[in-house]
């Protein structure tokens, strides 16, 4: 080769040297370029822009870093940079729809944002830097963030105790548990009652299989196409609580003829007072009287009728027990006398009280009963059923248990069913991939396999033992969000120590005050304690509260207090033997610390300072915006007509310094009376005594539809 | 021939770069979960739903335990107390009234009460009984459902701005 050429080649050479170069210096650029275009640093640039164009820059911008921010909080398993991008997170004057997100401040939460990160409350992926993988699942990833109307199941994580904040999570716990979800699977915070539905051990002394076929068959309650719930045809808007199991015609026809041969108690009829039904038997006011007794029990309290008004029918009435409109065609007439005499005495734990019935009294409901709340269509779509043969009674009491009934009714002789469907506690933390989704054409992910699943148990499994509720959206949010809140046990001991634990609630007092107790069951309807429920007054701190000869009257003659309230609670025919032991229990051990009965002389209660009270009352405070005396005044407070009698001067007195430390949800406010006043407020509500006169206007009352249901109700 | 094939691989070592260079920042909104925290039917016209934020939801709780009673034509318990009053106590929808007034007068009614505020003494102060937070939860609330709906002002109102 000579110089020449040589020269040549070079020259050729340079120039691809020289190309390599540039390509070489092009590759080496990708990187810094890549990274300069990184999502977050993207993010992080339009936010010193965006923040060029606030007010407050300055501000803003205070505690910028060009860099990741990450929360680390290594017990707790918490790597959250979700404030990378989102960087006015804790900026308050960022708020509002007008900033553009992801800049937007998070709206004041209990829990600051900066020290617990986003992730704990709304999942996704925390140690993601790109927006998708961040929000949405990925293969790395099955948690993606949570959509806004479940985040309070977040909440229910640590907060096992019920917050008030958290209206969803806990009307979806209280789903769970009225449902009798906890029959079948393991729930966190949900125990088992005693009792889920009733004991079937007599089933067939009470109905009969005609009865039984048609009710496993359709459930009375029945919801149209619209998600209008209907009992035995008329509106409601209460929840079913026996849900519907697929059954065919041979599963039906076994089923009923088991369950109408438990027959382990025979029921005795009862005799009643021959001189009683011979003054009743012939008379014709005899069923109208039985309505009239019945509407004077308070009945309609627990129990729901169907009532005409203006053309339109409706239900009207409790909803602790069943509905009872045709409830005359359902019943052997011989176990409805017994069972009004001793409710405890066929179902134990039931939650109706033994009322001291009278014979008369007894006849007279028994007879509107059997004649007035019946339907004599009720059974006509039901086939001839004939006597249950042996073979349909060996596979009912194999069905009986297949099906789960047994998780829910118990029957003597049978082992109760425990775990029959999967374990629950801990379904909030699962992955999609460990879900099945069967042939379900619906996003894969934990929200919408829960929600697929209750809705209609065959669509992710068509195998599925589950049976069919009836949800509205609301309800089916709630019980959702509290499904989602149930994570297990917390994974480390940081996470345990956050964990606002329940409070132990029960309330059963030995003695002959629990005797009585269990008998009239006060915690159907009253609180103690927090454990009962919420349809009375709590009675916690009735001792502190009321005076012992005021609830001794109140027990033998009730009526109410609350302007808006129609009385509710049921004349219980009591002894004054019952009444006495309730009171003076009451007066002992349902008492409040700060009331204290020592600490008050009733010497300093002065006519001069009732008439001060007076004044305080009507003029300065202007009590009777929510009180009222003698006919006037507001409808938000008790009347207070006969305070002097009802209350004791110690609990007005606590009352008036603080009312929420007795009472945390009452919603009279907490102000600032001096000790002067307190005492000349006190000396007038004493003044006030009205006799106790009794209710004579109850029975023309309508009975009032439960109000439980409506948020807020401070009692 | 080699030339060639040096393209290629300058290319394919490339491509990553414009691969990453295509997943550029995509509109943050679509992600962000749209449904609300809670809503609240709008009380003249039930078949409008207004959707309320974490604050406004707790300014709806608290609302109705303590404020419906009166400022409500219907209470959870049925009748309302608010025929039974004089002065007549506001709408807590009526935007009419209620948008004239800043943040900061509602938060000094609610708390100190109407005597401290010249107005009737029927109206309690809450200062005592509930948070500052709780107070100011109503007051949003107020804003989501008033009728004419609420508009905030330019600036953040002070005591000196025109009532």
């Amino acid at each position: 080769m000579s110089v020449e050429e040589m020269g040549k080649v070079s020259d050729r050479l340079l120039r691809l040297l020289a190309l390599c170069t540039i390509l070489f210096l092009g590759v080496l650029a990708i990187s810094p370029i890549k990274d300069f275009r990184r999502e977050w640093k993207q993010y992080k640039r339009s936010y010193v822009k965006y923040a060029q164009t606030r007010p407050d820059t300055k501000k803003l911008l205070a505690d910028y870093r060009p860099d990741i921010d990450q929360i680390w909080i290594p017990g707790m398993n918490v790597v959250d940079r979700c404030t990378t991008c989102h960087q006015g997170i804790t900026q308050a004057s960022l708020t509002g729809a007008a900033v553009p997100q992801p800049y937007r401040a998070h709206p004041p939460v209990p829990h600051n944002v900066r020290d617990w990160g986003c992730a704990i409350c709304h999942r996704g992926q925390g140690a993601a830097t790109e927006v998708a993988e961040a929000h949405e699942s990925t293969l790395a990833w099955e948690q993606p963030i949570l959509p806004t109307r479940f985040i309070q199941s977040s909440c229910g994580t640590c907060h096992y105790a019920n917050l008030s904040q958290t209206p969803q999570l806990t009307r979806g716990r209280e789903l769970l548990a009225e449902l009798n979800c906890q029959g079948c699977h393991r729930l966190r915070g949900i125990e088992r009652p005693a009792m889920l539905g009733p004991d079937l051990t007599s089933v067939g002394t009470k109905v009969r299989r005609e009865w039984i076929y048609k009710w496993l068959k359709e459930p009375r309650t029945i919801v149209d196409k619209d998600g209008n719930a209907v009992v035995n045809g008329y509106e409601t808007e209460e929840e079913p609580r026996m849900p519907k199991f697929r059954l065919d015609e041979t599963q039906l026809r076994a089923l009923s003829a088991y369950l109408s041969v438990q027959r382990a108690h025979p029921v005795t009829s009862h005799k009643f007072d021959s001189r009683v039904v011979a003054a009743w038997s012939k008379n014709p006011e005899l069923v109208s009287q039985g309505e009239l007794r019945f509407k004077q029990m308070f009945c309609s309290t627990c129990h729901s009728l169907a009532v005409t008004r203006a053309g339109e029918t409706k239900l009207i009435g409790g909803g602790i027990g069943p509905e009872l409109t045709k409830v005359g065609s359902k019943v052997n007439p011989d176990w409805l006398a017994a069972w009004l005499r001793d409710p405890q005495g066929y179902l134990p734990h039931t939650r109706m009280s033994r009322y001291g019935w009278p014979d008369e009294d007894l006849y007279k409901v028994t007879q509107y009963i059997t004649t007035k709340l019946t339907d004599s269509d009720l059974l006509a779509n039901v086939p001839q059923l004939g006597a249950p043969t042996d073979q349909e009674i060996d596979l009912g009491k194999r069905l009986f248990q297949e099906k789960g009934c047994g998780s829910c009714h118990s029957i003597a002789g049978l082992n109760p069913q425990k775990d029959f469907g999967p374990d629950l506690s801990a379904l909030g933390a699962k992955n999609a991939s460990e879900l099945e989704f069967g042939k379900a054409a619906i996003p894969h992910n934990l929200v919408s396999y829960i929600q697929a699943k209750l809705q209609d148990p065959l669509s992710v499994n068509p195998r599925a033992r589950m049976p069919q509720y009836n949800w509205n959206q609301a309800d089916l949010d709630a019980i959702t969000t509290a499904l989602l809140s149930m994570k297990g046990a917390p994974s480390t001991s940081a996470l345990q120590n956050l964990v606002v634990p329940q409070k132990d609630t029960s309330f059963r007092p030995p003695g002959s005050f629990g005797e009585v107790y269990e008998r009239y069951k006060c915690y159907t309807c009253h609180k103690f304690n927090g454990f009962g429920g919420d349809l009375a007054p709590d009675l916690t701190y009735e001792g502190s509260r009321a005076q012992r000869q005021w609830i001794v009257e109140f027990l033998k003659n009730p009526q109410t207090l609350r302007p808006t309230l129609v009385l509710r609670m049921p004349q219980f025919n009591m002894s004054d033997k019952d009444a006495a032991t309730l009171a003076d229990y009451m007066s002992l051990a349902l008492q409040h610390p700060d009331a204290n009965a020592a600490s008050v002389d009733t010497k300093e209660f002065t006519p001069a300072r009732a008439a001060l009270g007076k004044q305080l009352y009507e003029v300065k405070y202007q009590c009777q915006a929510c009180h009222t005396i003698g006919g006037t005044g507001g409808y938000v407070g008790p009347n207070l007509n006969n305070a002097g009698n009802w209350l004791t001067p110690a609990w007005i007195e606590a009352w008036l310094r603080n009312p929420q430390a007795l009472v945390p949800d009452t919603i009279e406010p907490r102000r600032q009376f001096t000790d002067e006043e307190i005492k000349s407020l006190t000396a007038y509500l004493l003044t006030l005594r009205a006799g106790i006169k009794p209710q004579k206007s109850a029975a023309a009352h309508s009975p009032a539809p439960a109000s439980n249901s409506a948020q807020g109700v401070g009692r | 021939m080699r030339l060639r094939r040096m393209f290629l691989v300058a290319l394919l070592a490339t491509l990553p770069a414009v691969h990453g260079c295509r997943k550029a920042a995509s509109t943050s909104a679509s992600h962000a979960p749209l449904i609300s925290y809670d809503t609240e039917a709008d009380w003249t016209d039930p078949q409008k739903i207004i959707p309320l934020g974490y604050q406004e939801a707790q300014g709806k709780r608290v609302f109705y335990q303590y404020c419906v009673w009166c400022h409500a034509d219907a209470s959870p318990a049925g009748p309302s107390n608010r025929s039974n009053l004089t002065p007549v106590p506001t709408l807590l929808n009526d935007g009419s009234v209620l948008n004239g007034r800043n943040d900061e007068y509602l938060q000094n009614m609610i708390t100190l009460g109407g005597s401290a505020m010249g107005k009737s003494a029927m109206m309690s102060p809450y200062g005592k009984t509930l948070t500052p937070e709780e107070i100011r939860s109503v007051i949003a609330f107020t804003r989501a459902v008033a009728q004419p709906p609420y508009q905030p002002p330019a600036r953040p109102g002070s005591q000196y701005s025109p009532k």
